[in-house]
Parts: C-alpha cells; structure tokens; sequence
C-alpha cells in the first residue's frame, strides 16, 4: 500500500483557535508523525556511519522534505524543492574556495613569528565574518527552495554587510555581558525580513529590541548579578600580592604557605565555587524560559504584506519539551554505558599478538572510535526527534496568522539560487545542515 | 475512456488556488477549470516529475521546467491512475530508493578509498615529499614546532627556568653535556646544526622535532646509570633529525588534516573523529619511524667509541616502571620487541664509557642539586 492510500483527510479538523477572534485568523499546522520522523532520523544515522558523514547531504534533505512537507498553512502543505545534489556541489565549492585559504595561512605562519602572528588574527577574523555570509547565504538558499502555492520564498541582500552587522553586534553583546543582545536580534532581524519576500510580497520584522530586553531582563538579573557578585567578592577576599608572590616561588606546600598567608582565601574559594554553580545551574533551569520568551518574540515580529504573526506559546510547553528530550537521553545513556563497556571488553579480548601490530592498534583504535561516533549520533537523533521536531510543532501550531488574504494572489518572483551558503556554511562547521 | 478527478493546480505565476479537474487522456494529463473550452494545462506523461509532498498527496512537476507550477492530486485512484499511466512517476519510491542505495555504496567506495589513502598513501607521500622539503624550510619549520613545544611541556619546577644548565651550580653539568653532544654529533655529521636542550621534566624522556630540536627531560638523566644511556638516548633522538622524521610527521599531519577534516566536513562529533583517527594513524606510522631511528642510533654510538647497548638497558628500566603520561620515546607498547632488537644487533663496548667519571657526575647536576 502506497502512502497516497492512506488518504488525508480533505476537510481539516477543527484547528485550536485563540477565544475572543473570529474570522480573518488562519490555520498553520503540522501534520508530521513523529514515529516516522524518527525513523528517517535512525535510518540516516546508519548511513552516515557507513558512509562516513557524506550521506549528510541526503539526510538534511530528507529531514527538510519531512519538516516543510507536512506543515499545512492556510490548508496548502509547504515543499522543500531542494536536493542533496545541490547541496553536495555547494560543498565542493566551499572546499575549492577554503582549501587554498587554509593552505596561505598554514604558509603564512611559518615565513616569521610576525606575519604569522597577524595572519593568525587576520584569519580569525576572517573564517568568524565567512560564517556569518555563510549563515546568511545559506538562509537564501533555503528560502528559495521553499515552495508554497506555487511561488518561491527568496532573499536578496548582501551577505557581507549581514556578516559585518552581526560581528559588530557580537562584539556589543559581548562587552554589555549580553545585555546587548536583544537589540542585536532585533537588528539582525529586520535585515534579514525586510530582504524577504514570498513572490512579490516583502517581509518586515517589527520585533523591539526594547521589549524583549524588558522580558528578559529578569532573567539576566537572576542568571548574571549573583554569578557577579560572588565573583567579586572571591576576588575581594584573596590578598593577590601575597598570592602571587608565593605561586611564583612554587615548590611543595604551596597551599598551606597560601592558607597562612592569606586567612580568607578559603572563603573566597567557596564564593567563587558557589558563582560558577549558580551560574550553570540556573542558567540551566531558565534556558527553556529564555527560548520561549525569544521564540514568542520572534514569531509575534514577523510580517509578510499586511498578513501577520502573533504567537500564543507558553513557556511550559517549552519545558515539557526538553523533559521529555531529557528523559529518552537518561535512558540511552544507559544503553551508551552498556555500548561502551561492551567495546572496551572486545578490545581486551583481542589477541595481544595482534593488539602488537599496527594492523591491531589501528583496529582497536577504531573500535572505540565507532562506538564514540555511535554514541554522538545517537544522541542527535535523540535531540532532532524529541527537541527539533516539537520545537517546529509547537512554532506553527502556536502561531495566529492575520490578514491570510494576503496570500490569495501573490505573484511569482526571485529565482533560485546555489547552495554555496550552505556548503561553506558546513565546511565551516557553523550548522545550517 | 479517460480518467479524471478532481486536484488542486497552481499555475507557477500567481499563489491562486485552483480546484480543478484532472483528465488523462492517451498522451498526456489535462487540466481544466470549470466549464472553461481552454485547459489550463496539457502535461505529457513522460514530463511529469513527483516532488516532495506529505503522505497522502502525489504532487506533481513539470521535469525541467523553471516554473513551479503544480498539480496536487489527494485522490486515491486518480493518483493511482497517474501512476500507471506516467513512467517517471513512481509512488512506491522505488526509484527513489534505489538511486539512494547507489549514493550509499558510491559514498562507502569513496570512503574506503580515502582510508586507504590516509593509511598508505599519506605516509608513501610524505616520505617522497620529505627530502625536497629544503634545509632553511626545516629550520624556519622546526622554530615555529619550538615555540609551541614548549608552550606545551610546561615546567615542573616553575620557580626555574624551564632550561637546566643556567643556573650556577649547573654550569658543570652543562659543559659535560656539550662534550657528549658535540661527540655525538660530530660522529653523525648533521646537515643542519643540532640544538640540544635539557629541561626541567619530571618524566624519563626526550624528544626531537623539526630543525635540529631535541630536548632531553631532567627526568631521563635521573634514571641513567651511565653517560652511555643518556648517549644511546640522545643518538636515537639524532636519528630522528638526521631522518628528518619530524618534517615527515608534519607533513603527514597537515595530509590528515586536509583529508579528514575538509574531505570529510563534520556530522555529529565529527572535531573529535577526526583527531582521534589522526592520532591513531599517526601512532601506526610511527612503529617504523621508531625502528629506523634504534638502529641508526646503534651505529651512531658504535661510531662515537660508546656502548650501543646502553639505549636497549634504558630502555628496559623505564618501560618497567611507566609513569603516568603520555610518553614520546615509549609511545608504543612493543618497547620490549625493540629492546630485543637493540640488544641482539649491538656490539657491547669496545672501549672506556662514553665520558669519565667526573664528567657523568657533573651531568647529574645539569638541573642542579635537589
């Protein structure tokens, strides 16, 4: 039996709308399942074992196919019309343009201690900015392979401008201690929606910086001022010429010599313990939070035409969500633990004669390898199964869409572009697949 | 008789939304609107192409056109009727599946033969490279491969300088160990002056690197019980500069790098694959490397007038009482293949130790009294 049997129904069911509206609210849903989803995931897992990471061009498309295909606005399903081969050519193209860079730096770096020092940073600076172009790049890419009613999404816009907005913006996020970074969102935001366009209709983002600060700015109060504070104090508390006087001396004893000399030492070691677990802790405990509140914001900026977005997700289901990851990552860290004792007792199985050889060396190195890489993928497969396709539901299915008459007759515009973006964008290792 | 049904069509042109009906005649498929006389598309079956769409709906292309116009069809029998009907159109996914196995099988042959590569090739390449690569490259190299060296040694004793021999009490110990190297190097007769360091290491080791660099670790010359071992140690280390073993092993570095990690790009984990198939590797192709340099340092010390044994009796005391760490000159667990090696290919002495008494008794000195 073919899928198309299994017929979907014509008439969607009754879609949650928000109390209070009526008419002039759209739909957007997804219809995916995630048993099936789950199984692409697994199946591609295998292949990019046996394949050694190439069958990940194939995997992201599938996963997209999934992704877009199932996800139903306005009763029409979106299409991902890109292939795995396009993908494939724009990393061959990433390849032919960073191997000879990397080649010139690797030069560079011998000719003097010098030039080696300022090609150094030079390329930093460099390979930081080509993945920002790629980030954007690859977005274009991936607008223009995303179809709806016929007509292409698109994006123009010049990627070296996005990627010197968004290096000046990560230098302000960092310097304010991310105080910052909601209005470089909000910037970043409004460059790429207002060179956004579905056919001849023109994107805008209208999200403030300002009100997504006030959000979130609790949050940053709880996370930051106390890691802050007990920092400060830590470094109060220590007499850092004595300090350094007897670190630099050395020898054995040093902490006791450190102890006498410097009575509060010990209590600045607690303060600055207890920073760091506040920082980590309720950094962890709010994150879920934290994406609500940017998720929200976001989804509730974007404007197409006069057709807008308001979002209607609580931070809950964000949580409910990570649990949940949480929960199947408890249980294959068990299945991992097994995994990895049961490589380590065939590696000592092996004959020592042959364990001699660099035959055998390599083979036990390999082993631990593999089951290295199967444990990596297998918590990727978790987290895409669980957080990524929950993260992509819970986006559409939260979201009120406005003025939808918008889409009634859009005309068809932009073309399609190569997926260089994307292939420098991995070749860069700064995601996008 | 023809077919048809009811579809949804998108003219490529504008986002309007067609309910329309779909008829199959011989040739091709028609699509009409209404009561409209004109259709508003006529597809040849051999020109049509199945694209992306969710379970439950065939939606349909035209192959090689730029427009993206589309025909949906959610009804099952008409859907079934195109597919008997239309070559490229295959719901079963079995095309689709098949040229998937071909990128499979294609993708392992290409990785099997990029590990084939890195096993043979790389080390084969390297080798063949190594000899061209001039003398000032190897030296402007071994500088760079300095700084960073021992950047990563660090000082056990950090109240000193990393360097034995400068102090005051080690000046004796310094010049007694110049006259062993500069004995030693005089019998190799280097192309490329050596630059022999002892530094404040705990551990029982040495090291070369590129451009004439070997440290010797203040750890080794406490463990030797004569000059001679310190000897045997400092002419297997010659041979690995006089071998330009280092150069070579950059050179296989920066191959591996290019092959794993631009080659291969990076899936999940994929940063860490990488190094450890690197270290794996490098350690495989080190087995050789280890050899050559015993026995060039065997015929080094037998030419200098010292006991080429002395490196095998070293050798043994040390691997008997490994440390913790990750150690350069014992990197390899065959270390008692070797010291058979040494001892069965080495004549003992011919004549007195490599230094005098009170020469090794200043060696000992080199970092000072402890």
């Amino acid at each position: 039996m073919s899928a198309i049997d299994a017929a979907a129904p014509s008439v969607p069911p009754q879609a949650p709308a928000p109390p209070g509206t009526s008419g002039g609210f759209g739909v957007a849903r997804f219809l995916g399942s995630e048993r099936s989803f789950f199984g692409l995931l697994a199946r591609g897992a295998i292949f990019l074992i046996v394949t050694l990471g190439i069958y990940r061009f194939w995997l992201a498309t599938d996963v997209r196919r999934f992704l877009w295909g199932n996800t139903e606005v306005a009763g029409d399903n979106l299409e991902y019309s890109g292939t795995a081969r396009e993908l494939l050519l724009g990393f061959l193209m990433a390849i032919a343009l960073l191997a000879p860079i990397y080649a010139l730096f690797a030069i560079a770096s011998l000719v003097s201690d010098w030039i080696g020092g300022v090609s150094g940073i030079a390329g930093l600076v460099l390979l930081a900015l080509l993945g920002q172009f790629a980030i954007y790049r690859a977005r274009r890419y991936r607008l223009t392979r995303t179809v709806y009613r016929g007509i292409r999404l698109y994006q123009t816009g010049s990627a070296w401008r996005f990627a010197i907005l968004s290096a000046l913006w990560f230098c302000i996020s960092v310097l304010t201690l991310g105080l910052a970074w909601p209005w470089a969102q909000a910037s970043l935001e409004r460059f790429k929606m207002r060179h956004t366009f579905y056919g001849d209709l023109g994107g805008r983002f209208v999200g403030s910086g300002g009100r997504l600060f006030l959000r979130g700015v609790v949050l940053w109060v709880i996370v930051i001022v106390p890691f802050v504070a007990g920092s400060a104090i830590a470094v109060a508390l220590v007499d850092w010429p004595a300090l350094v006087k007897i670190v630099s001396e050395g020898g054995a004893g040093m902490w006791e010599r450190i102890e006498s000399s410097n009575e509060n030492v010990g209590g600045a070691v607690v303060f600055a313990l207890a920073a760091i677990v506040w920082l980590v802790l309720s950094a962890a405990l709010l994150y879920p939070m934290f994406r609500a509140i940017a998720l929200r914001w976001w989804i509730s900026g974007l404007r197409l035409g006069e057709m807008s977005a308001t979002s209607r997700l609580r931070s809950g289901q964000i949580y409910r969500i990570y649990l949940r990851f949480l929960g199947y990552a408890f249980l294959f860290a068990l299945a991992a633990v097994v995994l990895a004792v049961l490589a380590a007792f065939v590696v000592g199985a092996l004959p020592a004669a042959f364990k001699e050889t660099p035959a055998g060396e390599l083979a036990s190195g390999m082993i631990f390898l593999g089951t290295y890489v199967l444990i990596a993928l297998g918590y990727s497969t978790i987290y895409q199964s669980t957080i990524t396709i929950r993260f992509w539901r819970l986006s559409f299915e939260t979201v009120d869409l406005a003025g939808l008459c918008e889409l009634e007759n859009v005309r068809a515009s932009g073309a399609a572009s190569s997926a260089f973006g994307e292939g420098l964008a991995d070749a860069l290792d700064v995601g996008g697949l | 008789m023809n077919v048809s049904g009811s579809g949804i069509f998108f003219d490529g042109k504008s986002s309007e939304r067609r309910i329309v009906t779909i008829v199959l005649d011989g040739q091709s498929l028609i699509v009409k609107q209404g009561e409209q006389a004109a259709p508003l598309a006529v597809w040849p079956y051999d020109a049509l192409e199945q694209v992306a769409s969710p379970d439950g709906m065939l939606r349909l292309a035209l192959h090689g056109s730029a427009s993206l116009a589309r025909i949906e069809v959610r009804d099952p029998a008409l859907a079934r009727a195109i597919d008997d009907l239309s070559i490229p159109v295959d719901r079963s996914g079995l095309t689709s599946r098949r040229s998937r196995r071909k990128v499979v099988v294609w993708s392992m042959a290409a990785m099997a033969s990029l590990l084939l590569m890195a096993v043979f090739g790389i080390p084969y390449m390297a080798t063949a490279l190594t000899p061209l690569v001039p003398y000032a490259v190897e030296m402007k190299l071994g500088q760079a491969v300095d700084r960073q060296a021992r950047a990563m040694f660090g000082n056990d004793e950090p109240s000193r300088p990393l360097e034995c021999g400068m102090g005051s009490g080690e000046k004796a110990g310094a010049a007694a160990f110049r006259r062993l190297v500069g004995r030693l190097e005089a019998a190799a007769a280097l192309p490329m002056p050596l630059s022999v360091t002892v530094i404040r290491k705990n551990e029982a080791n040495a090291v070369a690197l590129p451009g004439g660099h070997v440290y010797v670790f203040k750890g080794l010359i406490d463990k030797a019980e004569n000059a001679d071992e310190v000897a045997g140690v400092l002419a297997h280390e010659i041979g690995h500069v006089a071998h330009r073993d280092g150069t070579r092993t950059v050179l296989q570095g920066a191959g591996l790098s290019f092959l794993f990690g631009m080659v291969l790009g990076d899936f999940v984990g994929g940063g860490a694959v990488v190094i450890g198939a690197k270290t794996v590797l490098q350690m495989a192709y080190s087995r050789e490397v280890e050899a050559a340099a015993d026995r060039y340092g065997i015929d080094l010390m037998q030419k200098a007038g010292g006991d080429g044994r002395a490196l095998g009796v070293i050798l043994d005391r040390i691997a008997g009482a490994i440390e913790p760490g990750f150690k350069v000159l014992l990197n390899h667990p065959a270390t008692k293949e070797r010291v058979a090696f040494i001892m069965r290919t080495a004549r003992p002495a011919a004549g007195a130790a490599i230094l005098d008494a009170s020469d090794w008794a200043a060696l000992k000195t080199i970092c000072g009294k402890d």
